[in-house]
């Protein structure tokens, strides 16, 4: 969905942000992580990708470096999304959420 | 009698000042050396300097529940070694502050309480009939909050390697359910399981499981770039 076109497009993240998102999924301290966690090792090679697309965005403005993060970021998107709530998503906030404390409780009987 | 059944139903007895219509005001003459003094401290600072905390906060600031430490937060004695609660009927944080005694863990329960009031603000939690719902916020608080850190069950005497992070929130899950409900085991491992997968991948608003600080920092950054992320992809 473009605003207002190609002209105002750039990189959903700065792209140093890449490259520190490589520089930690490397790091030890994220592999013993995510082995403690999902058992295996990270695949940390998307953000080295994305980071060297952001570059190459940067210098040469090419369509083809800009769709390839796209995609890369819309899979991320994806793969947050990747399940059915358990529960209806609300379209407002809870009514009682701002009340004073004494509105809401019943008097002690 | 049929408030104190409802209590116990719903695990109002682990927090006795909870009473209904009894609400404590804050004295000013309360003095500097209780532990409720304390507690107040370190909630302050928990709020102005995790990483976590900064991310839930302003993440439900933008859903319209925007957090007051004097109207959200209550710190109060509770019964047994329970840390802390979350309080849906009057939309409060209770933090034990008789049974928490470092920052650290004042973080961890700030945190996994908060992660509780945003799926309150977020969803319709059917908090007190639907178990389901009880369990999948069980499972996000225990997955988000770091409270399944390698270093806090090694402090636990739970030594587990390869996917043991996921056990422990299974666990956690558990114990927190049958800590509140009046149901069997059996039934609340049911139940676990069924939500496991669905909740165990729900990381909002963290994008992200944060194993530590750096993580959580960066899940913060990524929070704080929503508005260009988005409307880049």
């Amino acid at each position: 969905m473009e605003r207002s076109g190609e002209a105002s497009w750039r990189p959903p993240r700065a792209c140093d942000d890449y490259w520190s998102e490589f520089r930690h999924c490397k790091s030890l301290r994220n592999c013993f992580h995510h082995y403690y966690t999902y058992g295996t090792s990270p695949s940390c090679k998307q953000w080295k990708e994305d980071y060297h697309n952001c570059k190459e965005w940067e210098k040469h403005r090419g369509a083809e470096a800009k769709d390839a993060l796209q995609k890369s970021e819309r899979n991320r998107v994806a793969e947050q999304r990747n399940f059915t709530p358990v529960w209806e998503l609300r379209r407002d906030p809870p009514r009682d959420w701002h009340m004073p404390l004494n509105q809401e409780k019943p008097q002690d009987s | 009698m049929d408030q104190s059944k409802q209590e116990e139903e719903y695990g109002y007895n682990l927090f006795p000042e909870r009473n209904r219509g009894n609400n404590k005001e804050s004295s000013i003459t309360q003095s500097l050396f209780t532990f409720n003094h304390k507690c107040q401290v370190m909630l302050q600072f928990a709020m102005e300097t995790s990483p976590y905390a900064k991310l839930l906060l302003s993440a439900m600031q933008s859903s319209g529940c925007k957090v007051l430490k004097e109207r959200h937060f209550s710190c109060e004695d509770c019964d047994g070694t329970v840390s802390g609660g979350f309080d849906a009927e009057s939309s409060q944080i209770v933090l034990c502050q008789n049974n928490i005694h470092q920052q650290s863990h004042m973080n961890r329960v700030v945190t996994h309480e908060l992660i509780h009031a945003f799926d309150h603000c977020r969803a319709h939690v059917d908090w007190f009939n639907n178990f389901r719902h009880l369990a999948c916020s069980e499972i996000r608080a225990a997955n988000l909050s770091g409270d399944c850190s390698f270093s806090n069950e090694v402090s636990r005497f739970n030594f587990g390697l390869k996917e043991h992070h996921q056990e422990c929130v299974r666990g956690r899950a558990l114990r927190s359910i049958l800590a509140v409900r009046k149901i069997s085991r059996e039934e609340a491992e049911k139940i676990v399981d069924e939500v496991f997968h669905t909740c165990f991948n729900d990381h909002e608003p963290f994008g992200r499981i944060p194993h530590g600080k750096k993580d959580a920092g960066f899940a913060y950054r990524d929070y704080n770039n929503r508005d260009r992320y988005y409307a880049n992809l």
